[in-house]
């Protein structure tokens, strides 16, 4: 019996219901014995598992998680296994990066035979867990520390050369009249124009940031008809994304693709290409270019400690009032029901609380992640300021360190989330 | 004879509250923009400088906070528990608001007191004490003339300060409470304060208004409507916005009710059980913002719910905003 001030630790172990569940069975039936502070989830398939679960299990207590599926090859659904593992190696990277301690999350391949194995891993990771104690740093903002911050280079206003070409192109496509709306930049901002007498609207200057690849999604404006989209190189990656996850037909979009010199933003720095490459009508041409190397403040957050970088985050989001302006000015988040809408039941938490912060950016960040192109729209259209673009930058770099994957790049290129490989790795898999 | 009280003097009596371990909220530098929050130390108070104008989010969330308890429960069985939130109402301090925001409650006092008194929101209210420094200068987002506000507007306010230079500010006390906060921390002066100048008048609400009343169906709507990416900035940073929805929040078995903002402008605030949505595009929602604000509101209480603060033109990743729309309907064929 163990002495009552003894910490036993609260583990919640998802785990599939066709191998891990049968191998927990078989060591039930065997009469193995195993430490009882395992609480079993049973779910279809580990690839069917919503990584924000394993955030609620901390929330509510869990001192660990466990995951176990079927060894690979095993899956019952064939593959939901290596969905998982490949969807495991992104959101590893993306919980380092919030502070999470990844010390106490576990995925381990379990087998309907292996009930020794079963018991092993459960003893193993109760014992590891009562070694690093109670998850006490979740959320905590004690040890907040600041991010350098960059200095804003003095804005200085630019008209560029190609806008009359731009007004022209714009006029004589609304004019042939096969494209009923031009969704370019205005004086203001985005407008769309559905008259040709309304082309010298148009705008062509370093002011020209919105990523316009998010009107793609919107209802209004897929009344109005075939739509001409002015993009710019790194825009236009959305486009083979959004392509690509079949969201238009491309013979139904006129492409206006527009050189860029930069737009005064932190991330022209590292832009290589500035002429769009699949455009129907290109606007200028500029030479790719070498980005330059920039250290930045993601460098920063991941040198500190895992206990700052929680505080740094609790810090962050404790601003978030969920206007959900970062959701509806990408591109990419296009969803008729966002997960945060989904109210019965509920499954991210609405309030924008610590917890439910936490839990929406998250699933904003994940369900971006090898999807993202970084526009930085979404950082952009923040009214106060929180720093999530860092997360999206953080999966791009895993994306692109565990699979040589850049989102947008190469159109031929399989989907990074939604498929897998075999090859993938799995040292982090028990 | 009036009276002047000096940056220090102010920095002062923020750092004196705050080490008695009280609320002082005031614009603060956090990342690239400056914001109401709270204060932990009065040295980051932002007093102007720097072609400062206002900050981008509105001093109503230390009134009507983006999320509060509303009162938690635990199920035991059959048995429900109701348990009443703990009233943190203590006395907080608001400096160097500016007027538009200032003037926003007592615009907001009606709706909270209509046909419910909200002690969360009116508590709050009695707690705090506000003072605001006059604008000196406006942006091409700023119309508070335009909506019956002026830069040293002292509605809402408990004391108005005037800024003199040289990090010193007239002193204009508007209610017992900003007298008695402010008393023995003033000089006595014989300086007049520059006048200040606000925008210049951009719209002319009661023709606004005439015109609303009168096109609920027009094509401006779709066209206004259609760029707007259907988030709540424009309404979340609004001074005025005060829409919110009750959720239940944690685990279903011991848990809490919980009041969030919400805003006319996503798509699931009018969505019904059935799937079906009265205000089914964004035109409709838009629309739906301008006629709350300057057709419904001042018809059932009098007052226009907007103080011109210009955050929502600010703010607008799509360059949107009420500004824009008013005035295409002023300069507009549309009237």
């Amino acid at each position: 019996m163990n002495d009552a001030t003894q910490f036993e630790p609260k583990i919640v172990a998802y785990v599939c219901n066709w191998c891990t569940y049968l191998g927990a069975d078989l060591a039930g039936t065997t009469r193995l014995e195993y430490p009882p502070n395992i609480r079993i989830i049973r779910l279809p398939c580990t690839g069917r598992i919503d990584f924000n679960l394993l955030v609620k299990a901390f929330e509510i207590g869990a001192d660990a998680v466990l995951v176990s599926g079927c060894h690979p090859g095993d899956c019952h659904y064939t593959s939901g296994n290596y969905h998982a593992r490949r969807r495991w190696i992104l959101f590893r990277e993306l919980l380092d990066l919030l502070g999470f301690d990844l010390e106490r999350i576990h995925f381990t391949w379990i087998s309907a035979a292996e009930g020794k194995k079963f018991q092993q891993v459960v003893t193993d990771v109760t014992e590891k867990t009562r070694k690093l104690g109670p998850y006490t740093e979740l959320y905590a903002a004690t040890a907040a520390k600041g991010l350098p911050q960059m200095q804003p280079k003095p804005f200085e206003f630019r008209t560029f050369d190609q806008q009359d070409e731009l007004r022209a192109e714009a006029r004589k496509l609304l004019s042939a009249g096969d494209v009923k709306v031009v969704i370019g930049y205005g004086e203001r901002g985005p407008i769309l124009l559905t008259r040709p007498d309304e082309a010298d609207l148009l705008v062509w200057n370093n002011r020209c940031t919105a990523n316009l690849a998010m009107y793609l999604k919107r209802k209004e404006v897929k009344a109005l008809g075939k739509p001409a989209l002015v993009v710019k190189a790194c825009d236009e990656r959305s486009l083979v994304v959004l392509e690509k996850e079949a969201q238009f037909e491309r013979k139904d979009l006129h492409v206006i693709g527009m050189a860029c010199e930069g737009m005064e933003q932190p991330k022209c720095a590292n832009c290589a290409v500035r002429t769009p490459r699949f455009a129907d009508t290109t606007i200028g041409q500029l030479p790719n270019q070498v980005p330059a190397a920039t250290p930045g403040k993601l460098d920063a957050l991941l040198e500190m400690s895992r206990a700052e970088r929680m505080a740094f985050w609790v810090q962050e989001f404790d601003r978030c009032v969920k206007c959900y302006a970062c959701r509806q000015v990408c591109p990419m988040c296009y969803c008729e029901r966002c997960i945060v809408d989904k109210n019965q039941p509920i499954s991210i938490d609405p309030a924008p609380s610590t917890k439910g912060n936490f839990a929406w950016h998250i699933a904003r960040a994940f369900h971006l992640a090898g999807r993202c192109i970084g526009c930085g729209a979404c950082a952009r259209a923040c009214p106060v300021g929180v720093d999530f673009g860092l997360l999206n930058v953080q999966l791009a770099r895993a994306a692109k360190k565990h699979f040589d994957y850049q989102a947008g790049v190469d159109p031929s290129a399989e989907l990074l989330i939604g498929a897998f490989s075999q090859l993938d790795k799995e040292e982090f898999i028990g | 004879m009036s009276e002047l009280i000096t940056e220090r003097k102010l920095r002062q009596l923020a750092a004196d509250w705050i080490s008695a371990g009280k609320r002082v909220v005031g614009p603060a530098r956090i990342r690239d923009r400056i914001l109401y929050t709270a204060l932990r130390s009065s040295e980051s108070l932002v007093l102007g400088g720097d072609g400062y104008l206002r900050p981008a989010n509105s001093i109503k969330e230390f009134f009507f906070p983006k999320q509060e308890q509303l009162y938690q429960y635990r199920v035991r069985g059959r048995n429900i528990e109701l348990l009443e939130p703990s009233a943190d109402f203590a006395e907080q301090l608001i400096i160097a608001a500016r007027p538009c925001d200032a003037a926003a409650l007592p615009v907001l006092d009606h709706v909270f007191n209509w046909d419910f008194a909200d002690e969360f929101y009116n508590r709050r209210r009695r707690a705090t004490t506000i003072l605001t420094i006059a604008c000196g200068a406006a942006d091409d987002a700023c119309f508070c003339t335009s909506v019956g506000i002026g830069p040293e507007d002292p509605r809402g306010s408990d004391a108005v300060l005037l800024e003199l230079g040289d990090g010193r500010y007239k002193v204009r006390p508007v209610t017992e409470k900003g007298g008695k906060l402010l008393a023995g921390k003033t000089e006595p002066s014989q300086e007049t304060a520059p006048e200040t100048r606000g925008p210049e008048r951009k719209f002319d609400s009661a023709k606004i208004r005439a015109f609303l009343e009168n096109h609920f169906e027009h094509a401006i709507w779709a066209e206004h409507g259609r760029s707007c990416m259907a988030c709540g900035v424009c309404a979340f940073s609004c001074p005025t916005c005060h829409c919110f929805d009750i959720v239940d929040a944690g685990p279903a078995a011991g848990s809490a009710r919980v009041r969030t903002w919400d805003t006319c402008q996503f798509p699931i605030f009018t969505q019904h059980a059935s799937g079906h949505n009265p205000r089914g595009a964004q035109p409709a929602r838009q629309r739906q913002r301008i006629l709350h604000k300057f057709s419904i509101y001042p018809e059932k209480f009098g007052k226009i719910l907007c103080t011109g603060c210009g955050n929502c033109v600010r703010n607008c990743p799509v360059g949107l905003g009420v500004l824009n729309l008013l005035t295409e309907i002023e300069h507009g064929q549309h009237l």
